[in-house]
């Protein structure tokens, strides 16, 4: 049986922005612009649905 | 299960001998991915709590009224020198400069950096941290060299009947 991986990719992709995200979201944090931590972490939050929609999507892919 | 493949050599009339069927799908492709969905809602999760006190500053709930501390008086203050103080707590540093007659600024002096104190250089204009010559912009706090990126968090003061009083400190989550 040969897989996609494309579902892995996605999701490699996804956790990637995550951290981005969050290391931004904690060093607007300290830099005090409160703005920008509710934006990072509303991304971050968003992001976790997609991962769902990403894996849902792609786990019966065959290549 | 019978012993008959655990001899050695044994005799191999299957096929699936070296298959452990039970860790089979414990982390293939689609296990993987379900791992990487849930690291995906932890970090979701994580965010909450950066969002809610981000939220809380921005609602003006962080701006805490600290009882009045009176400093030093005007007089014993001339133009250009620093006085050291502790506001709002016994151990927390800070400094007052007197910029011009009617100029003061306050800082905490804990570097933003490693926490070491910061000074006034009067000759150089700058506020000096001593341990990895971080520099402080006197005006607003904001840091011009060295390892700090962050400002000093700002002490508000005022001026009445001749003396110098903190009032309340903007600062930051040590």
């Amino acid at each position: 049986m040969k897989r996609s991986y494309i579902g892995v990719i996605i999701l490699a992709a996804i956790l990637m922005m995550n951290i981005v995200f969050t290391q931004y979201m904690v060093h607007q944090y300290y830099y005090e612009n409160y703005v920008n931590v509710l934006i990072f972490g509303g991304l971050n939050i968003v992001l976790f649905p997609l991962a769902v929609l990403a894996y849902k999507k792609t786990i019966n892919i065959r290549a | 299960m019978s012993d008959k493949n655990n001899k050695i050599p044994f005799n191999e009339d299957n096929y699936t001998h070296n298959i452990e069927r039970n860790n089979e799908r414990k982390l293939d492709r689609r296990g993987f991915m379900k791992t990487l969905v849930g690291a995906a809602g932890v970090f979701a999760v994580s965010s909450l709590p950066w969002g809610a006190v981000a939220a809380k500053e921005l609602m003006g709930l962080g701006e805490k009224e600290y009882p009045h501390k009176k400093i030093t008086d005007v007089s014993k203050l001339p133009i250009g020198n620093a006085v050291d103080f502790k506001f709002p707590g016994d151990h927390d540093d800070a400094i007052l400069i007197r910029l011009s007659e009617n100029n003061y600024v306050a800082y905490q002096n804990a570097c933003t950096h490693l926490r070491c104190p910061v000074f006034w250089v009067k000759e150089q204009g700058e506020m000096v941290c001593p341990c990895h010559h971080g520099k402080f912009d006197v005006e607003t706090g904001a840091p011009t060299a060295g390892p700090p990126r962050r400002p000093l968090p700002e002490i508000q003061v005022k001026v009445e009947n001749g003396a110098i009083y903190a009032v309340r400190v903007k600062r930051y989550e040590a």
